[in-house]
């Protein structure tokens, strides 16, 4: 077998697990394959999708972002408290603060030369201390009637098909255009497989990784908005559980946490199999507690699967 | 004599090239065995085999007449094979004794605890060896460059009374940053050392493998061409088995050098590099190769990384066609009109995830995308254009660059300057770690690049190979100029002049 085949073999990997968790499922419960129960449960993985769909470019570059978890909280913040004033510019206005956060977080790798670990879980601290302050520490209701003009776009129903579907299925579009079509999605790759020769080509690497940072917080940002449009409220704890599975699905996609390798789909697909993992795990009586533990054992055993071990000489 | 080390047919290959073919090599006891060959003949892989870092493929290794596989340096380390690397293994934030007796602390210890004082005496017998007078309890950060190489030194010595085996040091150039005055005074040590354990002798400099060494194994293309006792060699002699053949005219395609050069390209005013070059100026015409040669720490690698972008100067003038230019980033240098070719082809000079095509075009992004969007038929056609041309063997423009041999690798990489129309081609060791065959492939390469008009500035991976190339050689010493070379065809400069003002 070539290396070719490997690779193919190793890229169907993740579908395969999720076909299996799937068919696993529905021996136990046969009413989980109704289309109308597929399509609930894939509306409820884009929340999850869409955090990790721009933290999927950042992870490629061989960077991380912790961040997100922060940005979606307080664009659910920022929204719930902004609608009643602003109406739909408060969506903008989410979706800037988002960007925002990734621009600051780029600044910080780029100028000041931290590893992005540090950066982004310092500026996720930032930003859930503005989430607290545009909240005032609560809760903050949507009212029905906002939450009609102004989020259905996020949360109605269309042809039988959720609206939350259509936003993930459009980013998962835009992004895979990016990665794959753009200079700049090649250069992702390029600086997560060997940044060095990257910059002895003369390529511009700080540029490449602010965008990635600004898209990783605009997504974040943007599923924020979706959150809060489902739950119909913002809170700065929002999305705080949501960083392991979000990191979870885009290892368990096969991206590699080295960098150089690595797809949206793929992301999508770890999405996916998280939220099975997750229903299944419910079916057989884990308590919400303790999947974090199962979580925790699935991100160690996909890394520990799909990690490139010659970058990794040393491991700190 | 009674052998201690021997390797019987030993063999290794590495995807693609067969960096030992069937070595047999003993060492005796209380002997110095000298090793030489030019880079990429084999002598850092035959290293890596003995302390346990690459294993054998075929044939065997035996210590003490038993068949031995080490499984790592430390494992050479005790059974008795202590290993003095060109890259020291000196961890600088630990003293002097901390290093010499790192992962040995068993033999200190008290109640648990490492009992300082004794540690300290004890480093200090093992430094009275080397006559290094520094204080054990020193942290190796604050000693120089040589004085750390004495402590590694030390390190292996202390295997000495801790052992009941024999005991073989293997020093891999360590003489290549010491001083004259550090060198003899290093000899001295291996005289006194010879009385207790053996010793293996790695060095490019043949005078000096000819002084401290009892025999002489020359390696060439990964097989020992050579055996002699020192008492029976000469340099001469020596260097023509390391090379295999008399300066050959054919090889660096001599004929196809050029005599008269096109409009000045580069000019370099008092170019300075604190701490590694001084006042260098230079210019240089459209199809003019300007070899440069000088020892590690020369400042010949400083100049290169700086055309590249890669490294500061700290004054002076660069110009192109007349143009001062700023090179504080490498796209500032890739757009004045320099393409670098680094020395490290694995970590700098290609993305190994990437597809052919796309390292090829990666410093030409520009010109192959629209909007931001790449434009594939532009890339796909230019690329199929450049692997014709330089007869680079891929099965397809996007099979990955990892597949590809360290010969049709380098060859993307000196397209990837071709595609974007460097003015300045900057070759850094661009043979290194490549084989024969692919090597000709590139002197014939960089031939066509002179011949087009692009001005050559390059660092030869052997003397030999700079003399062969180049129009015109400077030999730098120190941070200096201290010499320039004409180096027509037919009337090339001898090897010994150069070397004479590089040391």
């Amino acid at each position: 077998m070539t290396e070719k085949h490997k690779q193919f073999i190793r890229n169907l990997v993740p579908i395969f697990t999720l076909l299996i968790l799937v068919f696993g499922i529905a021996a136990y419960e046969p009413g989980f394959l109704r289309p109308r129960n597929l399509m609930t449960v894939t509306a409820d993985t884009m929340t999850l999708f869409l955090m990790a769909s721009g933290a999927t470019l950042v992870i490629m570059l061989g960077s991380i972002d912790l961040s997100i978890q922060a940005i979606a909280s307080m664009t659910s913040c920022i929204v719930a408290a902004m609608l009643p004033m602003f109406g739909g510019t408060a969506l903008l206005f989410a979706l800037a603060a988002g960007a925002a956060a990734g621009i600051l977080s780029g600044l910080v790798v780029n100028y000041l030369r931290i590893p992005s670990f540090v950066a982004t879980l310092a500026i996720g601290g930032i930003m859930t201390s503005v989430a607290f302050w545009a909240s005032n520490e609560r809760s903050i209701y949507i009212s029905d009637e906002d939450k009609l003009v102004w989020l259905n776009w996020a949360t109605g129903t269309t042809a039988g098909i959720d609206h939350e579907v259509v936003v993930g299925l459009a980013v998962l579009a835009v992004l895979s255009v990016i990665l794959s079509l753009t200079r700049f999605g090649r250069l992702v790759r390029a600086v997560g497989s060997q940044e060095r020769a990257v910059v002895a080509s003369g390529i511009n690497v700080n540029g490449v990784k602010f965008f990635a940072f600004v898209i990783s917080g605009f997504m974040a940002g943007l599923a924020g908005l979706v959150m809060a449009a489902r739950l119909g409220s913002g809170s700065p704890t929002l999305a705080s559980e949501f960083l392991l599975p979000a990191i979870a699905c885009i290892i368990v996609g096969g991206t590699a946490i080295t960098g150089g390798v690595g797809s949206i789909w793929k992301t999508f697909v770890g999405a996916l199999i998280i939220a099975v993992v997750r229903i299944g795990m419910t079916f057989v009586g884990v308590t919400v507690f303790a999947q974090q533990i199962v979580f925790g054992l699935v991100l160690v055993l996909a890394v520990a699967m799909t990690i490139d071990r010659t970058k990794v000489s040393v491991v700190k | 004599m009674k052998t201690v080390l021997e390797l019987r047919n030993v063999t290794k290959e590495f995807p693609g090239v067969r960096a030992l073919d069937s070595v047999n090599l003993h060492v005796g006891r209380n002997e110095v065995v000298g090793l030489i060959g030019e880079n990429g003949a084999g002598k850092s892989t035959l290293v890596k085999i003995l302390a346990g870092i690459h294993r054998i493929n075929e044939g065997e290794m035996l210590f003490e007449g038993k068949p031995t596989s080490f499984r790592s340096p430390r494992d050479a380390f005790n059974h008795g094979l202590a290993m003095v690397f060109q890259e020291q293994s000196i961890i600088q934030t630990l003293t002097v004794a901390e290093n010499i007796f790192l992962g040995r602390e068993q033999e200190f210890l008290r109640f648990g605890i490492i009992d300082k004082r004794s540690m300290n005496s004890a480093a200090k017998v093992e430094l009275a060896k080397v006559h290094l007078n520094c204080e054990p309890s020193e942290k190796c950060s604050k000693l120089d460059f040589a004085a750390r190489q004495m402590v590694e030194i030390a390190k292996a010595l202390s295997l000495d009374g801790r052992l009941d085996s024999d005991i073989v040091i293997l020093l891999d150039e360590p003489t290549s940053v010491l001083e004259r005055r550090e060198i003899n005074l290093l000899f001295e040590i291996i005289g006194e050392l010879k009385a207790k354990a053996s010793i293996i002798f790695i060095s490019h400099r043949l005078d000096e493998v000819l002084e401290v060494s009892d025999r002489i194994y020359v390696l060439r293309d990964g097989a020992v061409v050579h055996e002699t006792a020192s008492a029976d060699a000469s340099i001469t002699g020596l260097h023509e088995h390391m090379v295999g053949r008399q300066l050959d005219h054919e090889y660096y395609r001599e004929n196809k050098q050029r005599s008269s050069f096109g409009d000045p390209v580069l000019s370099v005013r008092d170019l300075t590099i604190d701490g590694e070059l001084r006042n260098l100026s230079v210019d240089l015409a459209a199809g003019e190769i300007l070899g440069l040669a000088g020892v590690v720490g020369s400042g010949r690698e400083a100049f290169a990384r700086c055309l590249g972008g890669l490294m500061l100067p700290s004054s002076g003038e660069i110009l192109i066609d007349g143009k001062p230019v700023k090179l504080n980033q490498p796209n500032q240098a890739v757009d004045s009109g320099f393409g670098f070719v680094p020395s490290e082809r694995k970590s700098e000079g290609i993305v190994s995830g990437l597809s052919v095509a796309e390292n090829m075009t990666l410093a030409a992004g520009k010109r192959f995308s629209r909007f931001g969007f790449i434009r594939f038929d532009r890339e796909r056609t230019e690329c199929q254009h450049w692997i014709k041309r330089l007869q680079i063997r891929t099965p397809s423009v996007k099979t990955p660059m990892q597949s590809l041999s360290g010969g049709n690798q380098q060859k993307v990489v000196l397209s990837k300057w071709q595609i974007v129309g460097s003015k300045v081609a900057v070759l850094d060791h661009p043979t290194r770690g490549i084989d024969v065959g692919a090597k000709e492939d590139v002197y014939e390469l960089i031939r066509e690049m002179a011949d087009q008009g692009i001005a050559i500035v390059l660092l030869g991976d052997t003397l030999e190979e700079v003399i062969g190339l180049s129009n015109r050689i400077l030999v730098l010493r120190d941070g200096e100029v201290s010499a320039q070379f004409d180096a027509p065809a037919g009337a090339k400069p001898d090897q010994l002049d150069l070397i004479s003002n590089m040391v």
